[in-house]
């Protein structure tokens, strides 16, 4: 590096050496207050010069988010206009109501997609997902990790590499066999009945079809690992002196000290499940539907056209709740994502 | 080092194992029914279930007779339920096969069936029909007085000897194309479904503006291109027609042209041939004169609203359907509703030009049949066939049916008028429910025009590759080479 | 002892993960293999044993089918398409940031918005935005859509971006914006991240020398941050080859437009179509696809080993 470094001294001295003559010729009290006012009047260009690059930069991520939450409060009429109207004229609220409540007339939906959205099953199946698979997953990582940190045992770097090794595979590689083995011919987890009367039976084995393939995170068990690894083995052998078991020390001192790694694995999980989308349309289907599974599957539509105002009003609902957990634990989340670059 | 790559090894061994185990505990396929020497056992319970598409209406309808049925047959259970739609019953059928947990009778597509043919699930139904093995065997049922109660001695059933197999007879009140279709499995030698209701279709048309404008309702595919542009120089903005599904369409064209679809013998698929490419480009054009739209072109909705709504004034689609194809929100219909046949390459009447009296109509039949699962347990099969056969030749339940949905009953006009419900349906003026009956009507004023295109597996694809082509190059005229290509690689390689 | 001890408590510990993993990662990867080299495998037909004979079938009927192409051919573009301008954007964006004080962390966490968002969702946006309404030849359309609107407010003419008569290019434009809107954040973050940690001396000299600022983005910020670079490059492209969910985001899984269906399908896209009946080449695809990272990845690695200052 610092190789690299000389080498643009030695470059930017030449040229400063040709440039220098006309300097010369210039040169004189005047001249440097001069200099120094240019460089004042540079640098302010070159903030004025980034604010600008950030501001266009910043609207042209922003105004998605700004469309989606304006055109949930639009009416269809207005979002249809030729030229739709960047802020609306009229606001409603109706259209959060259609998430919910139809409006119906003659047996026939006019207005809405409660029934075949179902957004509150969506949600609540979510969150179930989520939680219990992230509180399993958080149970097996950390016993996992815990061996691989702290147990000595035959095998351990070769097993550890192995497990390693799998995270090279793309997941769609397992997705194949994990969908005829969740499948009639193996576990008979899987079922694609439709809504209308989907038994208890099926649901539970839908959700374990969700649930149990994505237990293990080897990256996960990785990271922690790591964590594991920094504290001292002074307060282990500590521990044992003072007949600590292990399990207690796993849990009085370890899974404290590990506390925002482990943070940061629960939110990414619970992420995972809310945008999870490839696994719960390919085996759940109607028995355990997932929230962006059910987002982008109902058709949006009043009369013969989408209707977008209602849609972007479930997106709104869909969104929302990811970017009030990120305000809550924003450090941890990017954290874990700029070590992981996997997203959810 | 050695022995740490042992007990890897070993690790990784018994993972596996837990895996093939877990893996490994499919359902086993059942056999080919076999009558048992004592024939059906009237004296055991028997549970049976039947997968179907109805909505709740139609379900009460099933629900109401099921007892009926009972009266006859009491240690049948019938459990029925709807699994969702079309695609639904099949995936969910051909899931349940992996561990047995599948349905005894289902409604079935022709393509569905193929499939359950493929898994060795389907139960042929040839030794029940006239002609075949069982002919000459019956069965016990419990005999009925003249008002339908159950005759009893003392706290014990009065049974009598019944035939068990389809009589002549039963076999001659079905309408004959629908009961064909029951034996167009792969050879075709074969017969595996019965028919439970029908469907074709046919044009609504907005009849006060017809009057109003002086129009007449197209009978060929060149008298509805002259109607499109009359409809044009009326109201520009009007769309002449919608035709719900794209499929239909170009099926019912290959079969009107007789230029070859699909075929279960020999080359599966015949649809790209220079007949069908120069109707598909015919239609395009017209498309791009903005002379209709379908369901595809629609953003994936039914087009009935547009019709309903006024935007368009004829719209081609199923009698299943017909429901929708008034609008009933106000105290009146906002305008009087005309049902027609299809148009045709010739005309149907005697004094439209082109007439020929030698021309075949052609029409599409839809509408689910249905189909009996084999299983291991032979009272099972005998008590699916009694159901299957009970409700497809009651009149009561077809005509109950039928006035419900609009779909057709499987059973000829003749027998089904001597039946009052069906009688009174047909007769009824009540706006909505004359419609359906004259959806009916119309529909069986066809019933020797009927076709149904050969199910094999893979007959699936080539009905959503074909609807799929026609909405692709109605927008974009100039792909129609590469849209059939693309069309008949997609089917070749999912069969 | 106590060694002999840990010996099985250690796998004790690790039995949850172990059999899991063995089912749904181990057992995978070996059956997978099985099934690819399976001619025409299928479960339902292994169910009903019949038999399958060992080849290369599933491998020729995969590569030898035009739609699979269509799919290799997206992925491809697709990915060596905006991994480069989402690494530039990024790469400029975070040494914007990291040249700055006021607002700093405003702008950081607007930034990084799109990272917390479910994709499919916010993809049903970008429909929205370019999608126009009621289109019929012949006719106006009832309604442009917003970027058509901003498009004629500055004097261009409207495109159909997404609808049924719209064109290759138009649909890949609204891809791209879509996905390096989506890719951004990750790679700003990490990059920030990486500029953060740099000696701060590097610059200090290179300012004494009077170096430009473009000279130093160049020779000092680029090579000091190349290993954040490689690293992004490299995921961005695992990332790019597993393509999927952008595609059903915009379009649903038509994977098209309504009446050109499948015309932006991926390599995962063609996975899961055929995972439910087909499972022999599925496996033949994914083998493919993993063949693809794997090269991938190698070659990303030997080029950063080159240009890559640690």
């Amino acid at each position: 590096m610092s190789d690299e470094i000389k080498k643009l001294n030695e470059n930017d001295a030449s040229s400063e050496a040709e440039k220098k003559p006309e300097g010369e010729v210039l040169g004189g009290k005047d001249e440097i207050a001069a200099t120094a006012k240019r460089q004042t009047v540079k640098k302010v260009l070159v903030q004025i010069g980034l604010y600008t690059f950030l501001t266009v930069m910043a609207v042209v991520v922003l105004f998605p988010f700004y469309w989606m939450l304006i055109s949930s409060v639009k009416t269809q009429a207005e979002y249809n206009a030729y030229n739709p109207s960047l802020w609306p004229r009229q606001f409603i609220w109706q259209n959060y109501k259609g998430l919910f409540v139809d409006v119906h007339e003659n047996g026939i939906v006019i207005e809405g997609v409660a029934d075949q959205l179902n957004l509150g099953t969506l949600f609540l199946n979510t969150v179930l997902v989520g939680v219990v698979s992230t509180i399993l997953s958080l149970i097996v990582t950390v016993l996992s990790a815990y061996a691989f940190a702290r147990l000595e045992f035959k095998g351990k770097n070769v097993l550890f590499a192995l497990m390693l090794a799998t995270m090279m595979i793309p997941g769609e590689l397992f997705t194949i066999t994990n969908y005829v083995t969740v499948g009639s011919s193996g576990l008979g987890w899987v079922s694609h009945s439709a809504a209308e009367q989907v038994t208890t039976g099926e649901s539970f084995r839908a959700f374990l079809a969700l649930v149990v393939p994505f237990l293990v995170s080897v990256f996960y068990i990785y990271l922690l690992r790591q964590n594991f690894m920094q504290i001292p083995n002074e307060l282990y052998l500590a521990a044992k002196v003072d007949g600590t078991s292990d399990l207690k020390y796993l849990w009085k001192v370890m899974i404290p000290l590990s506390a925002p790694t482990l943070i940061s694995i629960t939110i990414l999980k619970m992420m995972g499940a809310w945008n999870s989308y490839v696994w719960p349309n390919l085996v759940a289907g109607e028995a355990f539907k997932l929230v962006t599974v059910g987002l982008r599957g109902a058709a949006f539509k009043t009369n013969e056209l989408i209707n977008y105002p209602l849609q972007m009003a479930a997106v709104v609902l869909v969104t929302l709740p990811l970017l009030i957990v990120f305000i809550f634990f924003r450090k941890y989340i990017m954290r874990g994502v700029s070590r992981s670059g996997i997203k959810g | 080092m050695k022995k740490k790559i042992g007990a890897v090894l070993l690790a990784g061994a018994l993972t596996c194992t837990v895996g093939f185990s877990l893996a490994g505990c499919g359902g086993e396929v059942q056999q080919e029914f076999e009558m048992p020497d004592s024939g059906f056992d009237v004296t055991q319970p028997v549970e049976i279930t039947f997968y179907h598409t109805m909505g709740a209406k139609l379900k009460g309808i099933l629900d109401k007779m099921i007892p009926e049925f009972n009266k006859l047959y009491p240690n049948i259970t019938v459990t029925n339920r709807s699994p969702g739609g079309w695609d639904e019953i099949k995936t969910q059928i051909v899931t349940e096969l992996g561990d047995n947990s599948n349905p005894d009778v289902a409604y079935c597509y022709p393509d569905h069936v193929a499939e359950y043919i493929q898994w060795q699930a389907a139960q042929t139904l040839d030794d029940f029909l006239p002609g075949g093995r069982y002919e000459n065997y019956t069965v016990k049922q419990v005999k009925l007085d003249e008002k339908g109660n159950q005759v009893k001695d003392g706290d014990n059933y009065v049974y009598e000897e019944v035939p068990l197999g389809l009589t002549q007879e039963q076999k001659d009140s079905f309408i004959d194309a629908f009961y064909n279709e029951g034996n167009k499995f792969e050879d075709g030698s074969k017969t595996y479904t019965l028919p439970w209701s029908k469907s074709t279709e046919v044009i609504f048309y907005n009849a006060d503006f017809l009057e109003q404008h002086s129009l007449e309702v197209p009978e060929t595919w060149d008298e509805l291109e002259d109607f499109c542009e009359a409809v044009k120089k009326i109201n520009d903005s009007l769309i002449p027609f919608t035709y719900d599904s794209e499929a239909n369409w170009f099926i019912t064209m290959c079969e009107q042209y007789g230029s070859g679809y699909t075929s279960s013998t020999g080359e599966k698929f015949l649809f790209d041939n220079e007949t069908n490419r120069a109707f598909v480009q015919r239609f395009a054009e017209w498309r791009q004169k903005g002379y209709f739209t379908t369901q595809i072109l629609n953003s994936n909705a039914y087009t009935s609203e547009l019709f309903t709504s006024e935007k368009s004034i004829m719209c081609i689609g199923s009698t299943g359907g017909t429901g929708y194809q008034m609008d009933t929100s106000g105290e009146t219909a906002p305008f009087k509703v005309g049902i027609a046949p299809i148009p045709q390459l010739k005309p149907y009447s005697s004094d439209h030009e082109g007439y020929d009296e030698n021309y075949h109509a052609k029409v599409i039949s839809q509408g689910p049949s249905v189909c009996i699962f084999r299983n291991n347990d032979p009272q099972k099969v005998l008590a699916s066939w009694l159901f299957v056969k009970y409700f497809t030749t009651n009149v009561e339940f077809q005509a109950r049916f039928s006035a419900e949905s609009g779909y057709m009953p499987v059973l000829k006009p003749e027998v089904m008028r001597t039946n009052a419900i069906y009688d009174e349906f047909l007769n009824d003026t009540e706006a909505s429910s004359a419609l359906k009956a004259l959806a009916v009507d119309v529909g069986m004023q066809h019933s020797t025009d009927y076709f149904v295109s050969p199910a094999f597996f893979g007959s699936s694809t080539a009905r959503e590759q074909v609807g799929q082509l026609m909405a692709a190059v109605f927008e974009r005229p100039d792909t129609l080479d590469a849209e059939f290509r693309k069309a008949m690689e997609k089917c070749e390689y999912y069969s | 002892m106590n060694k002999k001890k840990n010996q099985w408590k250690a796998w004790l510990y690790l039995l949850p993960a172990l059999v899991v993993l063995g089912v749904f990662t181990v057992w995978p990867i070996i059956n997978t293999l099985r099934m690819g080299f399976l001619e025409g495998y299928n479960s339902a037909g292994e169910r009903l044993g019949q038999p399958f004979s060992f080849g290369f079938a599933n491998f020729t009927s995969v590569i030898g089918y035009s739609e699979f192409t269509t799919c290799l051919g997206n992925t491809l573009l697709l990915t060596v398409v905006t991994v480069p301008i989402s690494t530039m954007l990024a790469l400029l964006i975070a040494v914007a940031l990291n040249s700055i004080k006021p607002l700093k962390k405003f702008f950081q966490t607007i930034f990084f918005l799109p990272y917390v968002t479910n994709s499919i969702a916010i993809g049903m946006v970008f429909m929205a935005m370019f999608s126009m309404i009621g289109v019929m030849p012949g006719r106006e359309p009832m309604s442009i859509g917003i970027i058509n609107t901003i498009i004629e407010a500055f004097g261009g003419t409207r495109i159909d971006w997404v609808n049924q008569t719209s064109g290759w290019g138009a649909n890949f434009f609204v891809l791209v914006v879509f996905i390096v809107w989506n890719a951004l954040p990750f790679k700003i973050l990490v990059l920030l991240g990486g500029l953060q940690n740099v000696d701060k001396q590097y610059y200090d000299a290179a300012k004494v020398d009077g170096a430009s600022r473009w000279r130093i983005f160049w020779r000092v910020t680029v090579p000091l941050l190349s290993p954040m670079i490689a690293y992004v490059v490299i995921t961005g492209f695992i990332g790019g080859f597993k393509e999927y969910n952008s595609i059903i985001g915009i379009f649903g899984d038509t994977m098209g437009p309504n009446t050109q269906q499948g015309k932006w399908n991926t390599m995962v896209g063609y996975i899961i179509q055929n995972v439910s009946g087909f499972q022999g080449r599925a496996s033949a695809a994914a083998i493919i696809l993993f063949a693809i990272i794997f090269a991938v990845t190698l070659i990303n690695l030997y080029v950063s080993k080159k240009k890559v200052h640690y």
